[in-house]
């Protein structure tokens, strides 16, 4: 058996641990998740469904008279570690005319934490910033 | 004046107010941050450098002998909101070629948290995974 490469100890499989390629269990991402904050100037609501084993996500930012839609894009699923089979974050990248969007999320005790990196690439003047964002399954 | 294109409401500038323009200014980020788990199987150590205005990260991981130096790459800061001057944020991207690791940290009140997406790009079998760690000058 070959070495495995790592970065880090957390890359190494516990000791004795077969090396099985699955699939990572989509299912605690899946729903439609909702801002607890419902005066957040981020992100008003988010579905993610499961495309293949992949996450597909489609967010719609808080914006008046009606949120947003910016329609889906393919995300990236990740377990808790290496020998781990379900999903607790997942990323997700929207290049938008103006901006690239970097959607970065997490679970947490049933809450989904969302930290969105906002880049923009029209030229405004506006800065690059972080928003965070809390979301439940209601 | 053109209307600037937005998707949410904190994408649009506060009324009268002006765009920062320029480049954020990396100094609050800047510097050696240590993970605060002193038994951490992540990473153990940042280091994080400002050059010409431009953010660098150089990250090292736990590893049995002595930390795993992965290197310098360039990070992209961002700040709080759209007139930030200042950075408290930045993402990254390490392609190790048998794994891609995305760094995406902010720092909050002393505290840099530091969250790791980790895409295996071999066929290890190993799941992709995340980690969140902590991290202290």
């Amino acid at each position: 058996m070959s070495t495995l490469n790592v970065t880090r100890t957390r890359d190494r499989p516990p000791p004795g641990q077969v090396h099985l390629i699955l699939p990572v269990d989509l299912r605690p991402l899946l729903g439609t998740w909702v801002n607890y904050d419902h005066t957040s100037s981020g992100i008003r609501r988010l579905h993610i469904e499961d495309w293949e084993g992949t996450p597909v996500v489609r967010v719609f930012g808080a914006a008046l008279p009606e949120p947003i839609d910016w329609g889906e894009v393919a995300g990236a699923a990740f377990t808790a570690g290496v020998d781990a089979r379900e999903a607790v974050a997942f990323t997700a990248v929207y290049h938008l005319e103006f901006a690239r969007v970097m959607l970065a999320a997490y679970l947490n005790k049933r809450l989904l934490v969302v930290d969105a990196y906002t880049a923009f690439t029209d030229h405004s003047g506006r800065a690059a910033y972080f928003q965070r964002d809390h979301l439940y399954l209601p | 004046m053109k209307a600037l294109d937005y998707v949410r409401a904190e994408d649009q500038l506060p009324k009268q107010a002006v765009p920062p323009g320029g480049q954020l200014d990396p100094a609050l980020l800047a510097g050696t941050w240590f993970a605060t788990d002193k038994e951490a199987t992540g990473v153990v150590r940042l280091e994080l450098t400002q050059r010409d205005g431009r953010l660098f990260v150089r990250a090292f991981g736990a590893d049995q002998q002595q930390p795993n130096d992965w290197g310098e790459i360039e990070a992209t800061a961002y700040g709080a909101k759209v007139t930030a001057v200042d950075a408290m944020a930045f993402s990254a991207m390490y392609d190790f070629g048998f794994l891609v690791t995305i760094l995406a940290a902010y720092a909050k009140q002393g505290i840099l948290v530091l969250d790791t997406f980790n895409t295996f790009t071999d066929s290890s079998g190993r799941s992709n995974y995340f980690s969140r760690e902590f991290f202290h000058r």
